[in-house]
């Protein structure tokens, strides 16, 4: 059936799109139509032919970048692209021997309208456009002058082994032929080179130099194309010297126009996204519609197509990153990938398919050694001579190694082979010659250059670029380094780039930013923040994944992470966005999420179940937090007033004690043991925290005093100055408040909170700042069962011990607490319970070894002092027999 | 020196201790001069007739450097009151751009030049460390240019910024150890990931006097 269907395919596959459409639409249309009643089902291959291929081939491509990437030996060896051509040559020989014709071709068409804007637009998007425009006077010399260069040296000299004869009477072609030929061979591809040089991992200038080359220098490309195709059609006689005249004007036209018209689209796209708040589901819909529109909108007026793209995607990723939510990003970021990811794959492949088809080929020795001999001669010669005399201006001068690589960079891909299929054979008489030389030279720069440019650059070796993420201190000092050298060129006197970029910049931030941003976002917008946010954010990622181990520690504790949070920012820190908490692979989290998501909270509002296609609603999850978060909230108001009085004394020595400690400080809190954890909270809550859980029989099934110590082992954590500094935590904590857009976060509400069982020798005292941004369900619970724990409450400053508490008598709310109170206690211990009758050892506690030695001999009278107030010790005491002793 | 580039020994000799040709000394002699107003020395003042340094958000801290007698290899600590032409092209001779056949040694000298001048930007008080207090200065500087930015943000960045080189610098830190101030050591180490012989340089070369000084 394939071959029956392939050539209707063909056709299709030229111009894709618009068959597309009305196959699809009438597709179920025609289904009831055509056959009632005599059939229940109905073969309609036709219909769906066109789009069915389409997806055939890509999931076919995209299932060999699988198989691929199962042996990491041939893949550290072998690029993709060399791979997936082989792929194609493989499926191309099995078409052609099943068809007895070649198949499934690369068509011009099809490339330039769909396959390449998305690799266009990925590159031009995620370029590194601080380095891209430092290196553009480069990059521009070698795009321009360098293919210039190329074609018309390749050209000539195939005419003049033409002229020799030695090539072939059946290469039917004269001076502008060659040219013509020239001009298509000469151009570095830039599908072939990203695909070659990300595998590389050269050093940055040197990879943005040549695939900034790349893609610079489709501009020349199509206007010498069509120049000399023109020149070609009309005959050469007919050539007259305004003709050339014209061609270098088009040059200038076409590059800058397309650029142009790049610009223009990236400004609409940047102002649209400014007002897309209320729809953001379709705003990363945006971002390739308008792309793609420059792209079709430069190609429709015969522009630079890829240059339109490419600025288009460089110059508005600034303020489209900034107006856009960041789910959209997300999703702006892994679209483009994917698409342009796919896009390369089917190339590639449909590069190795096409070279089967032999009735397209005339083969002429001469021609194609010819062809590869000059490539690579020229193109050797050309960089050496262009890097000449680009040394004499540039700071930072290229040296030897990096000429060859760049020479030897050269790739050639897809776009030549378009091109020269897109020849008219008619007038172009030697074209067959020439789509086999292409062919030839594709495969050769990409399979063996390919293959061997990792082996020379490790055999040369250049320096590679090294991966690693920007430094907060990096980034400070790279921007007062910016300044200092833009004030040294003021004070010199000599307007230089830098003189330029910093009043770029200045013009940027005064007018552009302020019309195509967000206000909010224009506010914010600040490279050095953004960059400390980043950073915030990586950090409570790999606090969260560091609590893995430390998971015991945080029940706890529960509120440590928001010590954590704390010393980041509050402002980026949704980690329900990132959800990190799903990497605990414990069992313990698994059965914690049950209890939350099913015993604890029950939601006072009925939510329906809605579907909506414009707005991704905010999950179950999300609003549980909200909503107990505002309980909190009220209920910490009231309780805060009659509290406050004890908690200021407290505060402030707190206070004063850590900025005496603020240099100690470290970010190194996320990767240090799990005792940091605790030690971070003590002096987050600058006030005593005294969890002394005395539990009985009856309690300890439910309550957190799971811990229980028959032998009566106090665990206590004391914030004292020695802890505190070893864990270097304290100065993160006021050091870093986030400023201004800390969601509405609790007041900083620190309670002493006697609880009293309904067991009298049951004690709990919590005292806590509130939780600021803690992972989701630890949130939650902690502050479930602070809330509970707050209903109970009553200001403990007067009272000297925990057991003055115990004779107090029972709130009236505090039986009915009870229940939902045992259910949040229960949560940290699902696996402790089992291990209950031998706890006092228990081996799940991974801090109970770090905490043995705090204990401090006297932990009677400590714990009674730091039950109040203003001691700005934690102390958490599980131990009911010690309990009793005391009282 | 105003009269310094008449005498072509004493050119000669500038050139020989800063590294600049003669023709470069020749543009900077003659934008010396439209800064200093013809005068023989320059005075912080006459740094307000460079318009487009106005903008700068670190102006004071740079035409502080000019000043310093550490970067004038001086003293090692002051400020001195005005600078003359041969002062003036050492500060500049900082921002020379490295040249091919210098040998290992020569480039490691000079990158540690580049970046102690840097240093000695932060180090405002010049006693070997960049404290907390004088980075938060310089972030708010740095952010000053942003006005939707508070004191507060600066704040927690430079904090951020002074955490992070201490787990950069230290590691893993002693308990009652605390981290004073970044050392110019410290300072080195946080470098080695940007190549400031890349980027460190001004080309003096080609200098047009602009019109628009005074």
């Amino acid at each position: 059936p394939r071959a029956r269907d392939a050539p209707s395919r063909r056709s299709g596959a030229g111009a894709m799109q618009p068959p597309t459409g009305p196959a699809l639409a009438s597709a179920p249309e025609s289904a009831p139509g055509a056959a009632p009643g005599s059939s229940l089902l109905r073969w309609q291959w036709r219909e769906v032919q066109a789009p069915c291929l389409v997806a055939g081939w890509i999931l076919v491509a995209s299932l060999a970048k699988i198989v691929f990437q199962l042996s990491k030996k041939v893949t550290s060896v072998v690029p993709e692209s060399c791979l997936l051509i082989l792929l194609g040559l493989g499926l191309g020989g099995i078409v052609l021997a099943i068809a007895k014709r070649a198949e499934y071709q690369l068509e011009p068409s099809m490339f330039f309208l769909f396959l390449l804007p998305p690799i266009v637009l990925d590159s031009g998007y995620f370029m590194p456009s601080r380095l891209f425009f430092d290196n553009l006077g480069a990059i521009l010399t070698y795009a321009v002058i360098g293919t210039l260069w190329n074609s018309f040296a390749t050209g000539a000299a195939l005419w003049g082994v033409k002229q020799a004869g030695l090539m072939d009477e059946g290469v039917e072609a004269g001076l502008m032929d060659f040219l013509l030929f020239g001009s298509l061979i000469s151009a570095v591809d830039p599908v072939a080179v990203l695909a070659i040089f990300e595998e590389v991992h050269i050093n940055e200038t040197l990879f943005i130099i040549v695939f900034g080359e790349s893609l610079l220098n489709d501009a020349v490309t199509v206007v010498l194309y069509k120049v000399f195709n023109s020149f070609v059609e009309m005959g050469p006689v007919h050539v007259q010297a305004t003709d050339y005249l014209k061609g270098v004007a088009s040059f200038f036209v076409v590059s800058l126009g397309g650029a142009a018209v790049g610009l223009l689209f990236a400004f609409l796209l940047a102002l649209i996204t400014r007002f897309t708040k209320r729809v953001r589901i379709i705003e990363p819909l945006f971002v390739f519609l308008l792309a793609y529109m420059a792209y079709l909108a430069a190609e429709m007026v015969s522009l630079s197509s890829i240059l339109a793209v490419t600025f288009c995607g460089i110059c508005c990723k600034k303020y489209v990153e900034a107006n856009i939510s960041r789910k959209s990003r997300t999703t702006v970021k892994y679209t483009m990938k994917t698409l342009a990811s796919s896009s390369e794959t089917v190339i590639f492949m449909f590069l190795g398919i096409s070279a089967v088809d032999t009735s397209k080929w005339a083969w002429d020795t001469a021609l194609v050694l010819g062809t590869l001999l000059f490539i690579l001669l020229f193109r050797a010669v050309g960089v050496i001579l262009q890097t000449w005399v680009l040394n004499h201006f540039r700071l930072m001068p290229l040296d030897r190694i990096d000429q060859v690589v760049m020479s030897y960079g050269g790739l050639r891909g897809a776009v030549a082979f378009a091109l020269v299929i897109l020849l008219d054979g008619a007038k172009v008489r030697a074209k067959d010659y020439f789509v086999a030389t292409t062919i030839v030279v594709v495969f050769f720069t990409v399979l063996v250059q390919g293959l061997t440019i990792k082996p020379l650059v490790k055999w040369l070796k250049v320096k590679r670029s090294d991966h690693h993420k920007p430094t907060l201190n990096e980034e400070l000092h790279e921007h007062a380094f910016d300044h200092i050298l833009a004030a040294v060129e003021d004070v010199v006197g000599h307007h230089g780039y830098r003189y330029w970029r910093d009043k770029w910049e200045q013009f940027d931030k005064r007018y552009l930013s302020q019309l195509l941003m967000r206000k909010s976002a224009y506010r914010l917008k600040d490279e050095i923040w953004d960059v400390y946010c980043k950073l915030n954010i990586r950090d409570a990622i790999s606090f969260v994944d560091q609590t893995d181990r430390a998971t015991s520690a945080l029940w706890l504790c529960p509120a440590c992470p928001s010590g954590e949070r704390e010393s980041g920012s509050g402002a980026c820190l949704d980690l329900q966005v990132i959800d990190t908490v799903r990497s605990r692979r414990d069992k313990e989290d698994a059965v914690m999420h049950h209890v939350l998501c099913g015993s604890l909270y029950k939601p006072r509002r009925r939510y329906k179940a809605s579907y909506s296609r414009h707005f991704i609603s905010p999950s179950a999850q999300e609003r549980q937090d909200k909503e107990i978060f505002q309980q909190n909230m009220k209920r910490r108001l009231e309780t805060f007033k009659s509290t406050k009085h004890n908690v200021c004394s407290a505060k402030s020595k707190a206070r004063l004690k850590k900025d005496g400690r603020k240099k100690v400080s470290s970010l190194g809190v996320a990767e240090s043991e799990a005792c940091t954890y605790r030690a971070s909270p003590s002096s987050l809550l600058a006030a005593a925290v005294l969890v002394a859980v005395d539990s009985d029989d009856e309690e300890s099934d439910s309550s957190e005093t799971e811990k229980e110590d028959d032998e009566g082992i106090i665990f206590i954590a004391r914030a004292t100055d020695e802890i505190l500094q070893g864990k270097k935590a304290s100065g993160s904590l006021d050091v870093c408040p986030s400023p201004r857009i800390i969601p509405p976060s609790p007041t900083s509400a620190e309670k002493e909170l006697p609880w009293k069982g309904d067991r009298g020798d049951l004690a709990v005292y919590i005292s806590s700042e509130t939780t600021k941004i803690v992972p989701v369900d630890m949130q939650t619970a902690w502050k479930q069962s602070i809330s509970s724990l707050e209903s109970v409450a009553s200001p403990p400053g007067a009272e000297p011990g925990p057991h003055a508490k115990t004779l107090a008598g029972p709130a009236p709310e505090e039986r009915h607490m009870m229940p939902e109170q045992r259910t949040c206690f229960q949560f940290p211990n699902p696996l402790l319970r089992s291990s209950r009758p031998q706890s006092a050892s228990s081996p799940e506690r991974t801090e109970q070894p770090e905490l043995q030695p705090l204990m401090a001999p006297d932990e009677h009278g400590r714990m009674s002092t730091s039950a109040g107030p203003s001691n700005s010790r934690w102390l958490i005491q599980f131990n009911r027999h010690a309990r009793f002793s005391d009282g | 020196m105003g009269s310094a580039h008449s005498m072509p020994e004493e050119i000669q000799e500038l050139a020989d201790k800063t590294g600049f040709t003669l023709e470069q000394i020749e543009h900077l002699h003659r934008r010396f001069k439209q800064i200093s107003g013809d005068q023989r020395t320059i005075r912080k003042e006459s740094f307000d007739r460079i318009p487009d340094l106005e903008f700068n958000p670190i102006r004071s801290k740079i035409v502080r450097a000019f000043f310093d007698k550490r970067n004038l290899r001086q003293a090692s600590d002051g400020l001195a009151e005005e600078i003359n032409f041969e002062d003036f092209l050492t500060i500049m001779s900082y921002f020379r751009p490295m040249e091919m056949n210098m040998d290992e040694e020569q480039l490691d000298h000079f990158r540690k030049e580049k970046l102690k001048f840097l240093f000695h930007m932060y180090d405002s008080d010049n006693d070997g460390k960049i404290t907390l207090q004088e980075y938060r200065k310089v972030v708010e500087e740095l952010l000053s240019r942003n006005p939707h930015l508070e004191k507060e943000s600066a704040r927690s960045i430079a904090d951020g910024a002074m955490m992070e080189a201490a787990s950069i610098c230290v590691g893993q830190m002693e308990p009652d150890q605390v981290y004073e101030g970044i050392t110019f050591e410290d300072f080195l180490k946080m470098w080695q990931g940007i190549d400031i012989d890349t980027k460190m340089h001004v080309r003096f070369l080609n200098m047009e006097p602009i019109a628009h000084c005074h």
